[in-house]
């Protein structure tokens, strides 16, 4: 079984009054492995008790995403300007503490890549320049200019990407480009509409064999 | 021997705002233009992505963007007799290179001058009286600019829409708009895009300036708030607010640079072309020494050729224009023994300067989630807003909390008494970084008859050119406006809940080592006498009716404002002037 490490956010310096409430990991842990009374059912189920999910690329990687950035999908599930089948209703089924507690969970847990069949050379190579480069031709800036070097994120507010599995971020770029996910309107969506699907399956393909790709390097 | 190339239409000299905001305009109407930039071609793709683009020690601290002053530097001195000695290192002023020029690592600070500001000689004599500026200081010499801002209006509004410029208006066709600045010049209508959002600071300052009863207001952007198509079908995208606008370039497609909002669609056009890493050396006259032929340039292999061109627009960074005129020998050199000639006279710059105010450590300021121009300001104390008859000066300062980054080399503010380094340093940064506000004063550089450029006797450029040399002080005049504010400026830091607010103001003498202001201004001055000025109200030389000097090296005196905006609107006047008036029958616009 995997080693699953668990680290408590750091909520800014204690007032006399008014302490924000710290989010409970160990509750949070309950809710992935077990739902709620409520009716959300298990986290686990789909995105995996250490959050790596389950390779089919079906579901995301949530594990070590950030607190804020975890807590900011599900009220925009909530609210509708994220919409989803599963999570929708999931999201609305758990309450503010819910969330905020499982959200911690997954945020603090480090877990393994998975092995993955790779993508093409030729293909990982384009999606390795738009990530690094952008396009000139189609004025779309380098993903990595906000997703951080090799999409390692830029928390708390920028998801990661390296490793999140092709299949889900292709999806969720499609999600953009048809506008059933509207919660970056002047960002992500007016990137998403610049791309088309091959630029789309290239970065995907990239992103997802970055965490392979830097054991190769290391191992060398 | 120079090779003598196939003549053009139009050459520009420099590739930056200017020169691709004209080639851009001149080529649409049918004309052959090149455009000579002495830096190297860079792109927002791939030249500017991150992480490269915010490696702060390359760009900030080795000025990365700037002119290499190994090659060309500025010679600098107080006072005229001084021996002048050459900036080896810049600071105080940043001349950028390459395409684009200074317009790629600007900061986006985008503002109109003022109605007075065009006739400041008239409105200063009018509202005080012809003694009141003489006891000023009888060395000061402030001009009209021969342009006025109602006939500058509509090139201003063009510029902003260009720009896609974010703002709240203060004054639309003279009714004063609630959350604009109510000292604003009438504009026709709005902003293009909504001002951008506020940040703390600037939050804590609309605070503490409203309680003293000024006037707040969001600062101008040309980074932008959303996303703009701006009128030639060009996209500039939404500032994520990195904090890395001066010095740098943007990655994000959110700043107007000329990257951004000209180039894509000038380099496309047939009747355009550009070459870069080509050093012009001099504007060619012929016989008369009254008509430009073209120019002299040297390629990046060492290669020398000659341009002819019937129509010279020097379009590079207002030093540079200045240094171009005095090398081609166009144009009198200004005398300062005399007050006899024009070219380098009313060089003029920028007084800046504010409090630093430090907080309470549960105020967190974020000073790194900036953008180059998100700022909230008052103009109470800009130009000639308030009365000056009991104060013995003119001019003025905008003032606001503009804090435009937090980056880790350059901002670590501490208060007086803190050591030097070591670890009382330290530990007074990590107690102070997230707790303190900058406010900035920045405001009028008055025109003194002992303020001037001239080319420098002994010291040469790569080409075996002479440099060009600065003769400049700030005019007791300035100081006492600079001091005058920052007293005012203190007061607003306490009312913000300052703890300890450390007095800003400008102090004598001027140095170029501390960074203040890349609003270099005059010498290449415009106005309707060519006895006081070098080039006519068209920006159109004088002496040499096929050449336009484009840009800040027009202004007579600066503003209380960042210049480039005007220098936009000032473009597309003078294109107006080009297009409509001198290609139909070139020669004089204006009639000395």
């Amino acid at each position: 079984m995997a080693v699953v490490t668990i680290s408590f956010g750091v909520v800014g310096p204690a007032h006399a009054q008014g302490t924000p409430r710290q989010p409970d990991v160990q509750h949070g842990a309950v809710i992935a492995a077990q739902g709620t009374a409520a009716g959300a059912p298990a986290c686990a189920q789909c995105h995996a008790f250490n959050g790596g999910s389950d390779g089919s690329g079906a579901f995301p990687r949530i594990a070590g995403q950030s607190t804020s950035y975890l807590t900011q999908q599900m009220s925009d599930f909530i609210s509708g300007v994220r919409t989803n089948a599963i999570m929708s209703p999931i999201a609305k089924a758990l309450s503010p503490e819910d969330i905020a507690d499982v959200a911690a969970y997954y945020a603090g847990i480090n877990a393994p890549f998975p092995p993955l069949a790779r993508a093409s050379a030729a293909l990982i190579q384009r999606g390795e320049q738009l990530t690094k480069v952008g396009s000139a031709a189609k004025n779309v800036q380098a993903c990595d200019n906000c997703h951080g070097p090799g999409g390692i994120g830029i928390p708390p507010a920028i998801p990661y990407l390296a490793g999140q599995y092709a299949q889900y971020i292709a999806f969720e770029l499609k999600m953009w480009q048809r506008g059933y996910r509207r919660n970056s309107p002047e960002v992500m969506f007016m990137i998403a509409t610049k791309l088309d699907d091959q630029d789309i399956a290239a970065l995907a393909a990239y992103y997802q064999q970055v965490p392979a790709s830097d054991q190769t390097t290391a191992s060398k | 021997m120079a090779q003598r190339l196939k003549p053009v239409d139009v050459v520009t000299v420099g590739v930056g705002l200017t020169g691709s905001l004209t080639a851009l305009e001149l080529a649409k109407t049918g004309l052959k233009v090149v455009g000579i930039e002495r830096g190297a071609p860079r792109y927002t793709v791939p030249d500017f992505q991150s992480p490269a683009i915010h490696d702060e020690l390359r760009f900030s601290i080795r000025k990365g963007m700037m002119q290499d002053n190994v090659k060309e530097a500025v010679t600098f001195r107080n006072t005229s007799d001084q021996t002048a000695l050459p900036i080896r290192r810049w600071a105080s002023f940043l001349p950028g290179t390459g395409l684009g020029g200074s317009f790629v690592h600007w900061n986006g600070q985008s503002f109109r001058f003022q109605v007075a500001d065009f006739i400041y000689k008239t409105h200063i004599e009018q509202r005080y009286g012809k003694k009141f500026l003489e006891a000023c200081g009888p060395e000061l010499t402030i001009q009209d600019w021969g342009v006025t801002y109602a006939e500058l209006e509509p090139h201003y509004d063009r510029f902003e829409y260009l720009c896609g410029v974010s703002g709240k208006a203060g004054n639309i066709n003279g009714q004063i708009q609630p959350g604009g600045n109510p000292f604003e010049a009438p504009r026709t209508r709005e902003y293009p895009t909504p001002p951008m959002k506020e940040p703390y600071f600037g939050a804590l300052f609309r605070k503490g300036a409203t309680d003293l009863g000024y006037h707040p207001y969001p600062q101008p952007s040309a980074n932008l708030s959303q996303p703009y198509i701006n009128p030639e079908g060009l996209t500039l995208q939404q500032c994520v607010f990195c904090g890395f606008c001066e010095r740098y370039a943007c990655e994000h497609y959110a700043k107007a640079s000329p990257q951004t909002i000209i180039l894509p669609v000038l380099l496309k056009n047939p009747n355009y072309e550009l070459r870069t890493n080509c050093q012009v050396l001099r504007v060619n006259l012929d016989s008369t020494g009254k008509k430009a032929t073209g120019v002299t340039y040297v390629d990046a292999a060492g290669s020398e050729y000659e341009q002819p061109a019937d129509l010279v627009l020097i379009t590079a960074f207002p030093l540079n224009n200045v240094r171009m005129l005095l090398l081609s020998g166009i144009g009198k050199p200004y005398d300062p023994k005399t007050g006899e000639g024009v070219v380098g006279r009313n060089y003029t710059y920028q007084t800046v300067g504010g409090p630093t105010v430090f907080m309470d450590e549960s105020i967190n300021v974020n000073p790194f989630m900036a953008s180059g121009a998100n700022g909230t300001m008052i103009d109470d104390f800009g130009g000639d807003n308030f009365d000056h008859s009991q104060l013995g000066f003119i001019g003025g300062q905008y003032v606001g909390a503009i804090m435009t980054n937090g980056r880790p080399i350059e901002f670590h503010p501490t208060p007086p008494g803190t050591p030097k380094w070591g670890l009382g340093w330290k530990q007074a940064v990590a107690r102070h970084y997230n707790h303190t506000v900058l406010i900035q004063q920045h405001g009028t550089s008055t025109a003194s008859r002992l303020n001037y450029l001239d080319l420098d006797p002994t010291y040469k450029d790569a080409w075996g050119q002479p440099l060009l040399r600065m003769t400049f002080d700030f005019p007791d005049n300035d100081i006492r406006m600079s001091q005058y504010i920052a007293d005012k400026v203190v007061e607003i830091g306490r009312a913000m809940g300052g703890k300890t607010v450390v007095r800003g103001g400008t102090k004598r003498p001027y140095s170029t080592t501390v960074y203040q202001s890349t609003h270099n201004c005059g010498g290449a001055l415009m106005g309707d006498d060519p006895k006081t000025s070098v080039v006519n109200r068209y920006l159109q030389c004088w002496d040499a009716p096929n050449v336009f000097v484009i840009g800040g090296s027009a202004f007579p005196q600066n503003g209380s404002y960042n210049y480039s905006v005007t220098i936009g609107a000032l473009t597309y006047w003078a294109l107006d002037a080009i297009k409509n008036l001198y290609l139909k029958a070139p020669g004089p616009l204006v009639q000395a």
